[in-house]
């Protein structure tokens, strides 16, 4: 029942008065009204926008935060009024929700955003109305994918998982080509045999001019048989290579084999292989030729190389029931015309109408516009419907083309975006990473300045760190003293890149055999990858080794982001001069750096490496950093 | 073929909806209407100043026009019985509230009616009652006019009782109420036997004091 009809419920038992005569048995007492009185103005202040409602308008709906007594906790005393710090516009449709009991959904506002509010203030988005229900769904479905695309990928491409099996990088290499030159090379070697082996299928039939023995011409095929023969041979044995290679690679061979492009692979070789056991039983020639027809299947193994194609074939696939439409209402009309059209000709003298089967090649003919004039009707009648039948054709052809062509050019254009927001997440992400890793340089360069309560002037005396400057000293002060706790919990420090990188350095001289030791899959490639790039000039005592190597899942991952980017280097410097002097903690001179956790959290783009007690080290540092980066 | 007739039938689907169109345009631009001044109606019901704000803010909720047509207050009205059909009932409830019978409720007519059935003396209650009961507004109550008003009554109650209707029962109920009602057994009931026997049941005058603090 809509909110508003409550209003009219006083009239309704008004109305009741008509029951009272004719009433069988008594009335029940009435119920005690239990509120009354309590109708008043209500002031909702949603960042400094003022909205006023009836209080009743908001209890309609007790199970939302307006209607219940939720709302008492944002209830601000010295200006009477519930504040909210949320966005007034989308604000706006809420407060209308309760005043008409329909909730409308604005086309101009982000879906998540509006989603978001809707969460906070306890409204399920079910109750959309009518009105607006259907672009709020695709907008939530258009979301949906994106951030599905966004994962996949992100799953899929750009993972360097060091202790793959030759499997799974045999695997990696067929999927994604440009991940390594090997691939790379194999994938244009079998493009260019497809393209070789349709080519002479094709050439295979022209006519090559009369042979020295014989008096009619002969096709390139008989002629130059051995030939042909060779490189269908070479052609096949490359694909059955290709096949095999893929079936041993898969890590579900079950599904490998049930996929389409498999199945295609499959047609491509099979006439050949099949050719090869019957050659000499006369009887399946026959069909032995009809076999020859599937080679030209192996035109389709170009779409594992054209994403186009594949665009096409998902298209006609999605567009199954418009496609199926048009073939139902042609069969239709064409045994009407048909019919028609027979019945018509049916007088005339040697018509080549000659029975309803007959007629159908004329009216498919006539309906797609072709026109090849072997069958033309002769009399008047048959004319008549013969123009009917094409003008009818033209319209029936022509009306599911645009809903496929619609389709089509949506699918392409979600191909399009996907491309693009990959290619601008990298660069979004070299961005993020540059913030968040200033925001882990202020804690280093507050401890430099020996923990002290001056972190405000330090911060504006560096200006390369004014990116990262927040307005908040206090803040600043908590989050250091914070991160300053955690390091005395787990006795180990916070440093910056460089010192890191030369004692991992450190590590892979002197203990190589340590790389194996840890318990998560992290990368010895990662590690000396890192190390040969950047090339230090200090060398560091590590005592505790292998505390580092237990640390390696997560520093595998800053290995690779530390590389793309190169935040403020004379800063850099300067501290790791002041560094120098001012933490010894060893007998030895040179410096105590055991632990070389740099405050990184794993950043989003690549998986977390599992790992037990790193993660939550990892999860507290993520925790903290992200604050700092806001 | 087929496609000729279905460019034909749009074709006279198009002249229709033009001709539509504009029939409607009309409609909506007559179809409004803005009550007396609140003094006014002070004056002329039983109710106060706020009460009045009140009602006129949730009937204009709900009927922002200002006026009720016979449609929306059977809608509005079959909200509150979901279970059975109420819109026979509402059809006589809307003929008694609309007291000049053009068509339409207005606000007037609607805080009228309201302050009569709410705040007014039982003898006023039972006149309205009557004249509820009085299709045709002839000053007597068939037996015939009874048995809709009683069918429309037990509509509302819809198919899902206990126990199951049946038949003969809305029928059965007129005989009842005329055994009570009509004292000189002419087959009608005038308003007089009617306000007086009603004053005489115990059961009907307790039963016309318990509406009064609806609102």
């Amino acid at each position: 029942m809509a909110a508003g009809v409550a209003a009219w419920l006083p009239f309704a038992r008004a109305a009741a008065i008509g029951w009272m005569p004719v009433a069988s048995a008594p009335m029940p007492p009435p119920p005690r009204d239990k509120r009354r009185g309590q109708d008043g103005l209500i002031i909702l202040n949603v960042s400094g926008t003022r909205f006023q409602t009836w209080l009743n308008t908001l209890e309609r709906y007790p199970d939302t935060l307006l209607g219940s007594t939720e709302r008492d906790f944002f209830f601000h005393e010295e200006t009477n009024e519930y504040f909210f710090d949320r966005d007034p516009d989308i604000f706006r449709h809420i407060l209308n929700f309760y005043r008409t009991g329909k909730l409308h959904y604005p086309r101009h506002e982000c879906i998540s955003a509006y989603d978001e509010e809707l969460a906070f203030f306890g409204i399920i988005p079910e109750i959309i109305g009518d009105c607006c229900y259907e672009e709020y769904k695709d907008r939530r479905r258009e979301n949906a994918e994106r951030i599905q695309d966004d994962e996949e990928n992100d799953n899929n491409k750009d993972m360097v998982l060091p202790d793959m099996s030759f499997r799974e990088t045999m695997w990696r290499a067929f999927e994604n080509p440009h991940t390594s030159t090997m691939a790379l090379v194999f994938y244009y070697v079998t493009g260019f045999f497809i393209a070789v082996s349709v080519m002479a299928n094709v050439v295979e039939t022209v006519p090559c001019g009369s042979g020295p023995n014989r008096a009619k011409e002969v096709s390139c095929g008989e002629r130059y048989a051995l030939a042909f023969f060779c490189l269908d041979t070479a052609c096949v044995m490359i694909f059955t290579v290709e096949y095999l290679l893929r079936l041993i690679a898969a890590p579900s061979r079950y599904k490998f084999v049930k996929s389409v492009m498999s199945i295609i692979d499959v047609v491509a070789i099979m006439p050949y292989y099949i050719g090869l056991v019957m050659t000499d039983n006369e009887d399946v020639s026959g069909a032995f030729v009809t076999l020859r027809v599937f080679r030209v299947f192996r035109i389709f193994k170009f779409s594992r190389h054209s994403a186009g194609l594949r665009i096409l074939g998902y298209t006609l696939k999605s567009c199954a029931s418009e496609l199926g439409f048009l073939l139902f209402s042609l069969t239709m009309a064409i045994i009407i015309f048909a019919t028609v059209m027979f019945y018509a000709e049916k007088g005339s003298t040697a018509t080549k109408f000659t029975s309803i089967p007959a007629a159908f090649w004329y009216t498919i003919v006539t309906m797609t516009t072709l026109g090849y004039g072997d069958m033309v009707p002769k009399t008047i009648i048959g004319k008549v419907f013969g123009s009917i039948c094409s003008l009818s054709g033209v319209l029936v052809i022509a009306l599911p083309v645009p809903v496929i062509v619609s389709n089509f050019s949506r699918i392409y254009h979600q191909s399009q975006r996907a491309e693009k927001r990959r290619a601008q997440k990298k660069t979004r992400l070299a961005r993020i990473h540059a913030a968040k890793s200033g925001g882990a340089n202020a804690y280093l360069q507050y401890k430099r300045n020996g923990m002290l309560a001056e972190a405000e002037e330090e911060a504006s005396k560096h200006a390369g760190q004014a990116l990262v400057c927040k307005s908040n000293p206090t803040f600043e002060t908590q989050h250091h003293h914070l991160l300053h706790c955690l390091e005395k919990t787990t006795n180990h420090e916070f440093v910056d890149e460089q010192t890191y990188e030369t004692s991992c350095m450190e590590v892979s001289l002197a203990k190589p055999s340590m790389s194996r030791s840890s318990s998560m899959s992290s990368s010895p490639h990662g590690l000396s990858s890192c190390c040969t790039r950047r090339n230090k000039r200090k060398s560091f005592n590590v005592p505790n080794s292998n505390m580092v190597a237990g640390r390696r899942g997560s520093i595998q991952e800053l290995s690779t982001i530390q590389i793309r980017e190169r935040p403020m280097s004379n800063s850099r410097s300067s501290l790791n001069a002041k560094f120098e002097e001012t933490v010894p903690l060893n007998s030895e001179e040179q410096s105590y750096i055991t632990a070389a956790v740099i405050s990184m959290p794993t950043p989003p783009v690549t998986t977390p490496e599992g790992g037990d007690s790193s993660s939550s080290h990892n999860f507290l540092q993520s925790n903290i950093v992200r604050v700092s980066a806001l | 073929m087929g496609a000729l007739m279905v460019i034909f039938s749009l074709q006279t689907k198009q002249r229709r909806k033009m001709t539509d169109s504009v029939e409607d345009e009309l409609e909506l631009s007559a179809a409004r209407h803005r009550p007396e001044a609140l003094e006014q109606l002070e004056a002329q019901t039983r109710f106060s100043r706020k009460e009045l704000q009140i009602l006129y803010r949730g009937f204009k909720n709900e009927c922002p026009s200002g006026v009720v047509n016979e449609d929306t207050f059977k809608e509005i009205y079959s909200q509150f019985f979901p279970q059975g059909d109420a819109s026979t009932y509402a059809h006589f409830l809307f003929d008694a509230f609309d007291t000049d019978h053009n068509g339409s409720v207005s606000f007037e007519d609607f805080v009228m009616g309201l302050s009569i059935l709410l705040r007014g003396t039982v003898q006023e209650k039972l006149n309205w009652a009557f004249n509820l009961y009085d299709i045709n507004k002839d000053g007597y109550v068939t037996k015939e006019e009874m048995l809709d008003i009683i069918k429309s009554i037990y509509d509302m109650m819809g198919k899902c009782t206990y126990p199951t209707l049946k038949e003969e029962t809305p029928r059965q109920h007129v005989e009842i109420f005329f055994q009570k009602m009509d004292k000189n057994r002419d087959g009608v009931v005038t308003i007089d036997e009617f306000i007086d026997c009603c004053q005489n049941d115990e059961n009907i005058m307790k039963s016309m004091q318990l509406f009064e603090n609806v609102i």
